[in-house]
């Protein structure tokens, strides 16, 4: 048998060099290994829901709840910019025309502690609720013909605030400002979808 | 054959090829898990391929593989981007892969097949063997020499660099990088018997594995 030359397998190995092999492990693998040894954790979007403080989770809740209760309300009304603004605003920034009780703080108001703002912040849901209940009840213009259309216009905006604020919260996951918006809009886009699956809830409630 | 060619220009090559996301790599330190995924897939086929060379073995190499990742992972925190972040990876590839072969004993000899001559004990072998690509023939390397081979001819180590990874001489590893390649010029030697070139018989040879 012969022999290669040097140059010849100095081309053999350059070919080697520069081929692609595939991992030998699937990332699955990796990961699970990872998780066993606490080196990994959720990515940070999804960490929201878990690493929030109880009262900043327990917010969250009530504001997707309240946020569908209340798009889904509205709909009688449509298009109802006080509903929808209350909806896709932060708990602690009344609609301006919803009947919000003076009890609620101003958002401009300075606080005392993080417990004191919490407070706040839980009367503000409180009080968010009452006036989502007050529409609910009180508000029963006739919907439009174009109801279908703006819902999905109304899908579209929030799948945008949906993304911008989840690009913020890459940057920014524990502020609990970004938060409760991301969290409302998520709220608010699954009961306008719910909406736009129904055609018969359009006509009337 | 023997030029001191230096990691560092090899891996700022692949570097270039492969920016890492300064964003990413902080959300990697913290444990973000598509972070920890998308680095692993920017590196893995290189960090990957360092493995399986310096193991000859896919099923070795696969289990080792898992315990490089685990070590970048950890040592994760550490890195302090003083260097590029394949350099610091490749370092750590090439430390825990020939530390696992330590440990399961298959460098054990290293020293000892400096001194004899390893293509000899194998040349019955050899006489009836046909690699059919550089990695099978890298398999039929003593695992001293092919470690001296890869770190060298693949991955462009100097020989400072491979005595001081392996605990040996430079001239040692000079020696084991001779017999290495020796012995390859004839276990690839039917890739070429054909043709003049090796681009073309051996092209399909050395591309499947």
């Amino acid at each position: 048998m012969s022999h290669l030359s040097e140059d010849q397998l100095d081309e053999i190995i350059d070919r080697e060099r520069t081929r692609e092999l595939a991992p030998l492990n699937e990332w699955r693998t990796i990961a699970a290994r990872a998780r066993e040894e606490g080196l990994l954790r959720e990515s940070q979007s999804a960490r929201v829901w878990g690493s929030a403080q109880p009262w900043l989770q327990a917010a969250a809740a009530v504001l997707i709840l309240i946020g569908g209760i209340t798009i889904g309300r509205s709909t009688s009304a449509l298009p109802s910019s006080a509903s929808l603004t209350a909806a896709a605003s932060a708990p602690t920034v009344p609609a301006p025309d919803a009947p919000v009780s003076a009890a609620v703080t101003p958002v401009s108001a300075s606080f005392t502690s993080v417990d004191d703002a919490a407070a706040t912040l839980d009367r503000a849901v409180r009080e968010y609720q009452r006036a989502s209940q007050f529409l609910a009840a009180n508000n029963s213009a006739p919907g439009t013909i174009d109801s279908v259309s703006i819902y999905a216009a109304r899908v579209a905006a929030l799948d945008k605030i949906q993304a911008a604020t989840e690009r913020a919260l890459q940057t920014a996951p524990h502020d609990p400002v970004i938060s409760q918006y991301y969290l409302a809009t998520m709220g608010a886009r699954v009961a306008t979808e719910q909406m736009v699956a129904r055609p018969v809830a359009l006509k009337g409630f | 054959m023997f030029q001191e060619t230096s990691t560092a220009s090899m891996v700022t090559k692949y570097e270039s090829e492969m920016p890492i996301d300064q964003l990413d790599l902080k959300r990697a330190i913290s444990g973000d898990e598509r972070a920890l995924q998308r680095l692993w897939s920017q590196h893995a086929p290189h960090i990957d391929a360092v493995v399986r060379r310096l193991c000859g073995d896919a099923e070795l190499a696969a289990d080792i593989s898992q315990e490089v990742w685990m070590q970048i992972f950890r040592a994760l925190p550490s890195y302090r981007g003083d260097s590029q972040f394949g350099t610091w990876a490749h370092r750590i590839a090439v430390n825990r892969t020939l530390n696992a072969l330590r440990k399961i004993r298959r460098l054990a000899k290293l020293e000892v097949d400096i001194e004899d001559d390893s293509a000899v004990t194998e040349m019955d072998s050899d006489r009836t063997f046909v690699a059919e690509s550089i990695e099978q023939a890298m398999g039929r390397l003593s695992p001293g020499a092919r470690a001296v081979f890869v770190l060298h001819d693949i991955e462009g180590y100097t020989h400072g660099e491979i005595g001081e990874e392996l605990g040996i001489t430079a001239g040692g590893s000079k020696s084991q990088l001779f017999k290495a390649r020796a012995k390859l010029r004839k276990l690839l030697a039917h890739l070429v018997d054909d043709s003049p070139t090796v681009a073309g018989k051996g092209k399909g040879h050395v591309a499947s594995v």
